[in-house]
């Protein structure tokens, strides 16, 4: 089960009680811990590695995270520079993408389309 | 919503070599817009991870230049391009290229190796020249001998270091990123490379001359004999600085001394390097092209996506103007290092490598010095086994009688096999001793600390065979003794570390002045005083050796050899163990009255505690036995002033300072021959003795001002200054 931490608390383990926020949307944001996840970058760069990590702001943490280049600009597009532990904040994020595998839910992400 | 799982346009770029994942786009599905969607109904403040707050700080931020690399190319003007497509884009040429674009980039190699040595990653140095990247590819062929031969004085100075393992992360960085070092052309062949260029430029050189000599008028010429000359010296000193490091990879000796010559050959083009700099080309300072200027050949930036994440964006790389200084300094340490081989004794050796870390050398010259010595780390520089050195130490230093040949333990099987197994343990320690005398000044402190663990080992062991080869004596020889020889040796060493281990919380600026007095004290009143008696028991040792051979030899030879009076061996140690041991009851005397005078500022939070300050300090010492260490309960005891009456004032304390500095000085003074560090402690006892003696005489005394300790002098005693 994911952990829902408070900045200035102590971590709630289990069930978080928010009231406010959609459980259908944690869930499907649970779903996708520790999935593939490839995110483009404002600068054109693209991440690809572990979902791990999210906020309210959309600042996104990757593990075992590769970077991959604009492939019109440097002779090494395509090898990949490991970065390991990386986080994307969430205004240079501009778009977001996971294996069609990784959606397991008939009501999760994607399912609108 | 529509889901975009079709493959997008700037995808068509893709080559061989990307994973699957991200080739085949039909498998990744668009969910920008739910993602953020679900992320605003997260409530302020927290985040949504399976792991805890600290893990999520400990990632690397994209796009903060501080953190993310990769974010440089995208941040430039400039195309980075490798070498192959900066010879195909026709951005550097690989011949026809003129002496000051040689010259140019021969220096900023130079400079990029220098950085490198100095401990920054050949990715951000050597490597950010393009030629060295694949010098098959350079027609030209001065560049070309000149990057094999970078890239070989690369591979071997790597090897060394890494052999001779006295290095840390700070020291030097050893990956070599998968860069090819030259491997497919031999050492012999590279340097044939560099000589052919030599001779070719030695050439054309004494064409020049010659037309210059009968066409005087024409002068232009004369800026091209300079600039052969320039790029002659180059290809020299690159060739000697390769031939002596292949020099010292041979296991003889004598390739130790060819080294030398080689060095001194190479100190002696300096001054012609030095004058031909400014004929090289200098960087482009073109700000478009990125904020730092850009030499031609080099792209610092190349090799960026080869660093781990949080690496510095760029090595600074030295300047050609200290080029040449620190070219020379290397000279010298490397031809100091050179000198080892005509020590051949242990204690000789063990000062030699004390002494040359001292100035705090290189890595490279440090490494050499290991290697050196210990070839292929079994012999001492490839002839003497480690435990022959040791037994001859032994003699020297306390002459134990299962040494000597006059005596019946000498071939007495039981005695040997004692005494071997002894020296057999001892070599280990010792060769782990010389080793740590070759990191640099504050891992040494370190490790000197933790190895004293295993000479109190050795020392235990040293008293028990003490005993047991002593009652063996008893039986066979009773005028003869063998009680405390090995013991002594052991001790000897044992207190040297420790003193050591002290004074060099002094150079490296680890204490604080109110510890002065306490380190003082355990050196003046303990350390020094125990060396002192070990060494004067070893002296008698050695002196009831000598006299028994003599009286033997008396017995047999009528003849009345004159006595010559020759030194002690060990004199002039313990003079200067006195010298050492009057300086630091000084210092001890000095800081006490001033305390009481209030002149030391001391710590004034609540949960302060000296003795947790004094035991830390010490805490290395816990595993000796022999001296035991002192506690700090013991200590202030027996530096208690109140037990003299009337105790001491401070200027009865100044007094006695003066007059231990005083006692340094003369006995210092009266050394036979003195070396630099005689001379460097008279000039910090002079100004002490006359300090001293104005607080004595209440000088200053009201003062708010705290005294000064100036240690530029000497590192391990100040002058005191009074403002």
């Amino acid at each position: 089960m994911a952990t829902m931490i408070e900045e200035n608390g102590p971590s709630t383990h289990g069930q978080g009680e928010l009231s406010s926020y959609s459980s259908r949307a944690c869930q499907n944001l649970e779903s996708l811990l520790n999935k593939n996840m490839r995110i483009r970058m404002t600068d054109g760069r693209t991440l690809v590695g572990l979902f791990l990590c999210t906020d309210r702001d959309c600042n996104i943490i990757l593990g075992s995270a590769q970077e991959f280049l604009k492939s019109s600009d440097s002779f090494s597009q395509g090898e990949p520079r490991v970065l390991g532990l990386a986080m994307i904040p969430g205004h240079h994020v501009v778009s977001i993408e996971v294996e069609s595998d990784s959606l397991v839910s008939k009501q999760g992400f994607g399912s609108n389309h | 919503m529509v889901m975009k799982s079709s493959v997008e346009d700037d995808d068509v770029g893709w080559g061989l070599g990307v994973p699957e994942k991200m080739r085949n786009n039909a498998n990744w599905v668009d969910i920008t817009h739910e993602f953020k969607g679900a992320c605003k109904g997260l409530s302020n403040g927290s985040v949504f991870s399976r792991f805890g707050l600290f893990e999520a700080m400990s990632a690397i931020e994209m796009m903060d230049p501080k953190m993310d690399a990769g974010m440089i190319g995208n941040q430039v003007n400039r195309k980075v391009l490798n070498f192959e497509q900066a010879v195909k884009d026709g951005a550097i040429r690989v011949r026809d290229l003129s002496l000051p674009e040689l010259i140019g980039i021969m220096d900023t190699c130079f400079c990029c190796l220098i950085t490198w040595l100095e401990g920054h990653s050949l990715a951000q140095t050597v490597f950010t020249c393009l030629y060295v990247h694949n010098p098959d590819l350079i027609e030209d062929p001065a560049l070309k001998a000149f990057t094999l031969g970078i890239l070989k004085v690369c591979d071997i100075a790597r090897e060394k270091v890494n052999k001779a393992a006295v290095f840390e992360e700070e020291d030097f960085q050893a990956m070599t990123y998968g860069f090819k070092m030259a491997n497919n052309v031999t050492d012999l062949r590279v340097t044939g490379m560099l000589k052919d260029v030599e001779d070719e430029l030695q050439r054309r050189v004494k064409v020049h001359a010659y037309y210059c000599l009968h066409h005087p008028l024409t002068c232009e010429l004369t800026t091209g004999h300079q600039q052969c000359l320039a790029l002659f010296s180059r290809i020299k000193f690159t060739r000697l600085l390769l031939t002596a490091l292949i020099a010292f990879t041979k296991k003889e000796t004598s390739s130790v001394s060819e080294a030398q010559k080689l060095m001194q050959q190479a100190a002696d083009l300096l001054p012609a390097l030095r004058s031909s700099i400014e004929h090289g080309i200098q960087s482009q300072n073109d700000t478009t092209k990125g904020d730092h200027p850009i030499m031609m050949g080099f792209e610092p930036l190349v090799n960026q996506r080869l660093l781990p994440p949080t690496f510095p964006r760029y090595a600074k790389i030295i300047k050609r103007e200290e080029m040449v200084n620190y070219f020379s300094k290397l000279i010298d340490r490397i031809k100091t290092v050179c000198e080892i081989i005509n020590t051949t004794n242990l204690h000789g050796i063990l000062d030699f490598f004390c002494e040359f870390s001292e100035q705090s050398p290189c890595v490279l010259s440090r490494s050499l010095l290991q290697t050196t010595f210990l070839i292929d780390n079994k012999k001492v520089f490839g002839t003497q086994p480690m435990q022959d050195m040791i037994k001859d130490a032994l003699r020297y230093f306390v002459s134990p009688p299962v040494l000597s040949s006059k005596c019946c333990l000498y071939n007495n099987h039981q005695a040997k096999d004692y005494i071997d197994s002894f020296v057999a343990h001892c070599s280990r320690p010792f060769c782990s001793l010389i080793q740590i005398h070759g990191h640099n000044r504050a891992r040494q402190r370190d490790k000197l600390g933790h190895i004293l663990e295993e000479f109190a080992t050795l020392q235990d062991e040293a008293e028990k065979v003490d005993a047991a080869l002593h009652s063996l004596l008893m039986k066979l020889e009773p005028q003869r003794q063998h009680l405390a020889c090995l013991g002594t040796w052991i001790l000897y060493h044992n207190l040297r570390i420790m003193i050591q281990y002290l004074l060099s919380g002094f150079e490296l600026e680890l204490y604080s002045m109110h510890e002065y007095y306490y380190i003082y004290w355990y050196l003046s009143e303990f350390l020094y005083a125990w060396l002192m008696s070990t060494l004067s028991r070893a002296d008698s040792s050695q002196m009831a050796e000598e006299r028994l051979l003599e009286e033997q030899q008396k017995g047999r030879s009528s003849k009345k050899t004159k006595k010559k009076k020759k030194a002690r061996p060990l004199s002039r140690e313990i003079t200067m163990s006195q010298a050492y041991q009057n300086m630091c009851a000084g210092m001890y005397k000095t800081m006490i009255a001033l305390d009481m005078d209030g002149k030391v500022r001391k710590p004034q939070f609540e949960l302060d505690s000296e003795q947790v300050r004094y035991e830390h300090r010490f805490a290395p010492f816990n595993s000796v036995v022999t001296p035991p260490p002192v506690h700090y309960v013991q200590f202030k005891e027996m530096s208690d002033l109140k037990k003299y009456s009337p105790p001491p004032q401070s200027a009865d304390l100044y007094m006695a300072a003066s007059k231990h500095f005083q006692q340094a000085k003369l006995i210092l003074e009266n050394v036979p021959s003195p070396d630099p560090e005689v001379n460097r402690i008279l000039k910090v006892a002079k100004p002490n003795i006359v300090v001293m003696k104005l607080l004595a005489g209440g000088h200053k005394k009201e003062t708010k001002v705290l005294p000064e300790f100036d240690f530029s002098t000497h590192k391990y005693f100040p002058v005191v200054k009074i403002i």
